[in-house]
């Protein structure tokens, strides 16, 4: 059984593509089923900077071809040209850097991982998914939450997001009442929406290039939606702006602004750029009243620079490799030599060294008739106990629940070291973070 | 008396200082003590000294030291209304300053003519002062948030920009003490021409005095109308403030003219 991942991502394809093959749950219901004929197990992760295709199946070609049919039906010939592929240990290890959100447009944001969890939820619902892929899942939310634990990657997105409320605060005296307007639907910008939100920041607008996602960030947040050709009336109410669009052009330059400050008439404007390209000209900081800063500005106000960012990057690879080579060392143990196969050998190990051990203590006045009935004594003792959970995981076939049973009697027996978490007792969402940030749900 | 009070003042404008960079609650709240008592003891001294000349402060110190007076009590009462420590740094220094430099002035001024004895020209100077504290103030906070703009526009987040409040905050406060200053400084006008008129010889003379103090209310006029009719607030305000507080400065400094006899028009 080979993993297969296909995909684009904000790093391989634009925006364009990624809408097309961006899908939602009904879609991905059915693409799942279409897929599941083809490959044992499926799942795919749709946001709205990625579009992922997983698959476990005999041969890894011919799950990449069942997937590519599904690509060029949803974005067409030319969306090829933008896929990445992984397969075998490097599905792996993409699979472990998506969720741990090495892979993501603002690395460390903590949506990706609630994601992920969504994806393979769907897939369970549809019967899509099996073992193999929530074995690996499993894997990969523990060393996601271990990441995020053990190193600083997380702080820095959501210190992005609190540092610009820090510095709206040192503008505004307190953001109560002050009207925001959120320009594109992004991780980020949905991450500062949340926390402009908490701050008391109200009313919020979105305004979105789709408008299908501005209302659902607008729903999720609490705000109200507009068309992009509000966006110069949406300007003159708002207080504070952030933006976080893709697009390619200043959407906020000093020509565009200095007439709405006029309007506006001196009121102070604070601007946030969090996109990269930039949304905002960076000489607007001239205007009198304006002040915008982008990405680079918030993490000067953070104290970790960019540096420590790196560092904490480099340690977060570590732990991945670390929890890859866990995984991959458990898996072998439980796909090479089955768990009963083990279990049965240990204990006539066991049973063979005790019957030895005790025969040497009585010494040599056993007879050879009494010397056997000892140590068929100790094998019976092993068959006995035994017979029960053989038969029982005998009856239970390859079903899911013979693979719980099969793993707990590794754990319970100790037959193997570390095992993986299972999927049944899913790592609790990480308490470190706010609420807002654990909730999910930032699919196109 | 007094310098048991401005040493005070000095002790509290270093431990402000030292609250500006080192962030000790410990420095602030021994400040606003420091403050405080200072106050009640400069009070005292001040309240004996004015009862003997009827209620008015006389000559250049006496007049510096009650306005160091009121603008520390004007400080001493945003401080405990709004706790911000932070504005010690700039305030009590400058107080300071002033109130050392006031010592070093031979005191006692010229008795004032007893044409000019009228029982409201004690309420006319100390109005006068008490706007002139005010506008003193402004003009600190307009330097303050000018600094903080600084920080937040050329978005090098140093040590003030940690420390002083928030730019909106600011303008706040630099719109409540320039309209107290405002509503002072007119009163001060009013009564100023109403004691001038009831003697011919001293009717509006353009002097030094008059010119600056006429200008500065113009100023600040603008500004406010500006503030409340065009929507002006933050920068351009700041700037306003201190430049008319200059002006501000020309016209209490330039009531002291010795080579003038303008007891006259304190």
């Amino acid at each position: 059984m080979d993993l297969v991942c296909i995909g684009v991502s904000h790093k391989t394809a634009p925006l364009e593509v990624r809408e097309k093959l961006a899908l939602s749950e009904g879609e991905i219901s059915k693409v799942l089923q279409r897929v599941s004929g083809t490959v044992a197990e499926t799942m795919v992760v749709s946001t709205c900077n990625r579009v992922e295709f997983y698959a476990v199946a005999e041969s890894a070609e011919k799950a990449k071809g069942a997937l590519h049919s599904v690509v060029v039906s949803l974005g067409g010939d030319r969306s090829l040209e933008h896929l990445y592929q992984h397969h075998g240990d490097s599905a792996l290890v993409h699979l472990f850097r998506v969720t741990a959100s090495l892979d993501s447009m603002v690395v460390g944001e903590a949506q990706i991982l609630g994601q992920v969890k969504d994806a393979l939820e769907l897939a369970q619902r549809v019967g899509a998914a099996g073992p193999e892929l929530v074995r690996a899942c499993a894997a990969a939310f523990a060393s996601a939450k271990r990441v995020r634990s053990e190193t600083g990657i997380g702080r820095s997105a959501v210190s992005m997001a609190s540092a610009a409320v820090e510095l709206a605060n040192k503008v505004f005296g307190g953001l109560e009442g002050r009207p925001v307007l959120l320009v594109g639907a992004g991780e980020m910008g949905e991450l500062a929406g949340k926390y402009l939100r908490n701050a008391g920041a109200a009313p919020i607008v979105v305004i979105n290039r789709t408008r299908e996602r501005a209302e659902q960030l607008a729903s999720s947040i609490g705000g109200q939606v507009r068309d992009f050709a509000e966006l110069h009336t949406s300007t003159i109410l708002a207080d504070l702006i952030v933006c976080s669009t893709a697009s390619s052009q200043y959407i906020f330059t000093k020509e565009s602004v200095s007439p709405i400050l006029r309007i506006r008439k001196f009121r102070p404007l604070f601007m946030v750029d969090l996109a990269v390209p930039r949304d905002i000209a960076p000489d607007l900081s001239e205007l009198e009243g304006v002040y915008a800063y982008d990405v680079d500005d918030i993490q000067r106000v953070i104290a970790d620079n960019s540096a420590t960012r790196a560092v904490e990057a480099a340690k977060a690879e570590t732990i991945i490799a670390e929890e890859i080579a866990r995984f991959v060392r458990s898996r072998s143990i439980r796909d090479g030599v089955p768990v009963l196969a083990l279990l049965r050998a240990r204990a006539e190990q066991i049973a063979k060294a005790e019957a030895e051990r005790t025969l040497a203590n009585l010494g040599a006045d056993l007879s050879e008739k009494q010397r056997r009935s000892v140590q068929a004594m100790a094998t019976a003792i092993v068959n006995k106990l035994l017979h029960e959970p053989t038969s029982r995981l005998r009856e239970l076939g390859a079903d899911q629940s013979a693979n719980r049973l099969a793993d707990a009697a590794a754990e319970l027996f100790g037959l193997e070291s570390g095992s993986p978490r299972l999927p049944d007792q899913p790592a609790a969402p990480a308490t470190d973070l706010p609420a807002a940030m654990a909730s999910r749900g930032s699919k196109r | 008396m007094l310098s048991i009070a401005s040493h005070e003042y000095a002790i509290a404008a270093i431990l402000y200082l030292a609250f500006l960079v080192r962030q000790r609650r410990l420095f602030a709240i021994l400040g606003r003590v420091l403050i405080g008592t200072g106050l009640l003891i400069q009070a005292v001294a001040l309240g004996s000294e004015l009862a003997d000349q009827g209620g008015m402060p006389v000559g250049l110190a006496q007049g510096l030291s009650t306005v160091v007076f009121l603008l520390l009590a004007i400080f001493f009462v945003l401080d405990l209304r709004y706790r911000i420590p932070v504005m010690g740094a700039f305030i009590a220094p400058a107080a300071v300053a002033v109130l050392f430099s006031s010592l070093l002035i031979s005191g006692g001024g010229e008795p004032i003519p007893s044409a000019l004895r009228r029982p409201l020209l004690p309420v006319h100077i100390t109005i006068a002062l008490v706007g002139i504290a005010a506008i003193a103030v402004a003009a600190g906070v307009a330097l303050m948030y000018l600094l903080m703009e600084r920080q937040m526009k050329g978005k090098h987040f140093g040590l003030l920009f940690s420390r002083l409040p928030s730019l909106k905050f600011l303008d706040q406060l630099n719109k409540h003490l320039v309209l107290w200053g405002f509503v002072a400084l007119s009163v001060t006008l009013v009564t100023g021409v109403f004691f001038a008129s009831s003697s011919s010889s001293l009717f509006w003379q353009w002097s030094p005095k008059e010119i600056a103090t006429l200008v500065a209310w113009v100023i600040f006029a603008a500004l406010l109308s500006a503030r409340l009719f065009a929507g002006w607030q933050g920068r351009r305000v700041a700037v306003l403030t201190m430049a008319g507080f200059c002006v501000l400065l020309v016209s209490f400094l330039s009531a002291y003219d010795p080579n003038r006899h303008l007891g006259v028009f304190r």
